[in-house]
């Protein structure tokens, strides 16, 4: 996959984040390291960073002095009971007396796992320096913040993704139009990593890349229409809108919980709807969201929603 | 015509014949004692339930030592005097040409009705001075008809093959037919029928002759085949009652359980409820038992049980004031139902290449799910590749590859890629 062949094995072949980079690199020359939290949104080289750092401080062999923890696979206490303590407990043999460890995705860690955490950081500083990844800092509890460096990842600017896929489409020998920069950027925002996918993705199709490739790509890719369920709900046509879900749901196995995530986000956008109804209708898509995290059947309880829809649909086409 | 899948792929060979190990065995080594001289139990008599391969045992074994068999169907011979005209048979051990007899006496049950009187007795006549092995088979052993001739005889117990090798048999069948079965749906015909294997084989006929693949989805209207008629006029009842007690009785005239009717009332409801707004009530009044299913599973207190059917039923009845009863709507079965299993494979699958993304790509397997899958499957369905090399970097198995590829020819394609 493109992502990991481009992905940057050094600081300096980092893609901006030059504040940040500085930084870390002053670490690697310096051979110390505090702990650290990168945090910033998905995509922005934060996995990079702490990959590259590791690099830069130990040289080619520097996966011996560093494990990476993924919380969101392993969120429980156990593992930092278990894992964790085992691992920063042992010293090793290299000319840096401390090794690195990666905790990936820390926001998904639970918050008992977190305080289990606050022991072993101080008793192990010697032999153990952490990397805290996550997208919200917040979700981080304070005591451990305080143990550590704040480095805050923002959204890559369009320069420099823009460069980077284009550096990307000339080393694979693709054909990328200017459109389909523009459309990649639409979609993917400033995350790389998506915009990367996107491309091979795109690649894939085998022609040149324009702005239509791309757009068929994410819609293939991304069946979330969660517009066209509303509309096809909105309109009376529940059948219709049941099977949008289904597909959803079913064929594409996204999870309800994302459903009615977007279905809020889309509610706020949609113009046709009156202000007061998307109050309204906030208030049933609250209300099922609550269902759904106290473990109802995920189909009936959006359909039930859907339903919520129509109602609206026939009151704000009465009232004209 | 085809003939029956039954006979045409009836083993030829005990080899092929699943199930009852230690009663094959047993027959066997009786049969082998032949060898040194007559035994002291001159029949065998095996027995159990229908279609699970008493006779094509018997048969199978007789093929595979070159016996002569000598087969009647006990049922063809009813009285006295036909079966005697059979003891000459079994009065030799061996044939003209040098090949040993087997005599086999089939269904004897058929030999216990009253016309039959005598017949028993003529048999055991027989057993008592053959000079040749004698196979008997009955269904039922203990039948009090049969009690006289069970002293004679060596008993062997067949039972009821179990359901993977009922389902591996199947497998077999519909390699030889050239067809594609899913797992689930072998499973499906063979639990149905119980250890059955003749009614798991016409089961298998019937759904899939003529075909090239079997799915789930094909098989699971067998279960509600025969309850097609009473599960419609249920709905009806649920649909177009006036009176909550007229809708609730529905529950006890379903011959489905709660979960199932459940999912019945919720695909048809949209296709009969044709006002909106008396869909939009009976959609959140089926919403409302579904959230009192999810208390039960948390409390587990089943009491609330009562809860579900009523806002399922009469729930749904009341909410209909304006839509008038519909004429003829077909049935619909439960989409729900007929995904099931494969969304099951399929989420184990999903989280399966989840894993793998997760040792190649510093992502989470649950993140790699979301950033990754959509974009893997537009390049396995689109460049088979680039799909081929990504296969091989992520080390993914063949079901992975399918899954991404979403046909089994593109999924060919990709491993034939490299
Ligand atoms: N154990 C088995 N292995 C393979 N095929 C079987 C087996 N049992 C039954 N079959 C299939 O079902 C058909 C009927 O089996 P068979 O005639 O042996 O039944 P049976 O046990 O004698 O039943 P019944 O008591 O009704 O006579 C066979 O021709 C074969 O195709
Ligand atoms: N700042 C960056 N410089 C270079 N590549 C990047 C950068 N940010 C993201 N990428 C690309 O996106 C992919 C994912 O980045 P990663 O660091 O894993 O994101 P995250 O911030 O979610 O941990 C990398 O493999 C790399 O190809
Ligand atoms: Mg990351
Ligand atoms: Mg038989």
């Amino acid at each position: 996959m493109w992502v990991e062949k481009y992905r940057p094995r050094s600081l300096k072949s980092m893609v901006n984040q030059k504040d940040i980079v500085e930084r870390l690199k002053s670490f690697a020359e310096a051979r110390n390291i505090p702990h650290c939290i990168f945090a910033g949104p998905p995509g922005t080289g934060k996995t990079t960073a702490a990959l590259c750092l590791a690099h830069d401080l130990y040289g080619e062999a520097y996966r011996e002095h560093l494990m990476e923890l993924n919380a969101s696979d392993e969120r429980g206490i156990n593992v930092v009971r278990q894992t964790v303590k085992t691992f920063a407990r042992v010293r090793t043999l290299g000319e840096i007396p401390f090794k690195i460890l990666i905790l990936d995705e820390a926001d998904n860690m639970t918050s008992d796992a977190q305080q289990a955490l606050r022991r072993t950081m101080e008793r192990f500083t010697g032999t153990c320096r952490l990397i805290l990844i996550a997208n919200y800092s917040g979700k981080i509890i304070e005591p451990i913040q305080s143990r550590c460096a704040p480095f805050r990842f923002t959204y890559l600017p369009r320069e420099d993704q823009d460069a980077y896929l284009r550096h990307i489409s000339e080393s694979e020998k693709v054909q990328l139009e200017a459109e389909g920069l523009n459309a990649i950027y639409e979609v993917c925002g400033g995350d790389l990593r998506r915009a990367i996918n996107t491309l091979q993705a795109a690649a894939s199709l085998g022609k040149p890349i324009s702005n239509e490739i791309v757009y068929s790509v994410i819609g293939r890719a991304n069946p979330l229409d969660v517009r066209e369920m509303i509309q096809l709900a909105m309109n009376g046509n529940f059948i219709g809108a049941r099977d949008k879900l289904r597909e959803m749901i079913v064929k594409y196995g996204v999870a309800g919980s994302d459903i009615i995530r977007q279905i809020h986000r889309e509610l706020f956008r949609m113009r046709d709807i009156p202000e007061l109804w998307k109050v309204k209708l906030a208030d049933a898509v609250g209300e099922i969201d609550y269902r759904l995290i106290s473990g109802a059947d995920e189909e009936v309880q959006l359909s039930a929603l859907l339903a919520r829809f129509i109602e609206a649909g026939i009151t704000m086409r009465r009232s004209g | 015509m085809y003939a029956s899948w039954t006979v045409r792929h009836k083993p030829k060979t005990l080899g092929e014949i699943i199930g009852n190990p230690q009663a094959i065995a047993d027959l066997v080594s009786w049969l082998r004692s032949w060898e040194q001289g007559i035994p002291k139990k001159r029949a065998a008599l095996l027995y159990g339930p229908p279609g699970i391969g008493k006779t094509v045992t018997v048969e199978a074994l007789a093929s595979d030592w070159s016996l002569e068999l000598v087969e009647k169907n006990a049922s063809d011979y009813r009285t006295e005097e036909a079966v005697r005209t059979f003891a000459g048979l079994a009065s030799q051990y061996g044939t003209l040409f040098g090949k040993k007899r087997l005599v086999l006496f089939d269904e004897l049950d058929g030999l216990t009705g009253r016309e039959d009187r005598g017949g028993v007795g003529a048999i055991i006549k027989v057993v008592k001075q053959a000079r040749c092995p004698i196979v008997l088979i009955a269904n039922n052993a203990y039948n009090p008809r049969l009690s006289s001739l069970r002293f004679y005889c060596l008993l062997i117990q067949f039972k009821k093959p179990n359901v993977r090798s009922v389902a591996k048999r199947l497998r077999q069948i519909c390699q030889r037919e050239g067809i594609e079965p899913e797992e689930e749906a072998l499973k499906f015909i063979a639990q149905r029928s119980q250890g059955d294997v003749r009614s798991a084989i016409n089961d298998l006929q019937a759904l899939a002759q003529g075909k090239q693949q079997l799915t789930y989805e094909d098989v699971s209207w067998l279960a509600y085949r025969d309850r097609k008629d009473a599960i419609f006029n249920v709905l009806r009842l649920i649909f177009y009652s006036k009176s909550c007690d007229a809708a609730k009785s529905a529950v006890d005239m379903a011959d489905v359980d709660h979960n199932m009717l459940f999912e019945w009332i919720y695909e048809n409801m949209p296709y009969h409820l044709r006002d909106l707004e008396d869909l939009a009530r009976a959609m959140e009044s089926l919403a409302t038992a579904d959230l009192y299913r999810s208390r039960i599973r948390q409390t587990r207190n089943w009491k609330l049980t009562r809860y579900v059917v009523d806002f399922m039923t009469a729930g749904v009845a009341v909410a209909r004031e304006k839509t008038e009863p519909a004429g003829f709507v077909p049935l619909r079965f439960p989409e729900r139902i007929k995904t099931l299993s494969r969304t099951k494979k399929e989420r184990q699958t999903k989280s399966k290449i989840g894993w793998k993304i997760k040792r190649r790509c510093h992502i989470s397997a649950a993140e790699a799910i979301t950033e990754f899958l959509p974009y893997l499957r537009v390049i396995f369905e689109n460049n088979a590749g680039m799909a081929s090399g990504i296969a091989k970097w992520l080390e993914l198995d063949d079901a992975m590859v399918e899954y991404l590829a979403g046909t089994k020819k593109q999924a060919k394609a990709i491993v034939k890629a490299d």
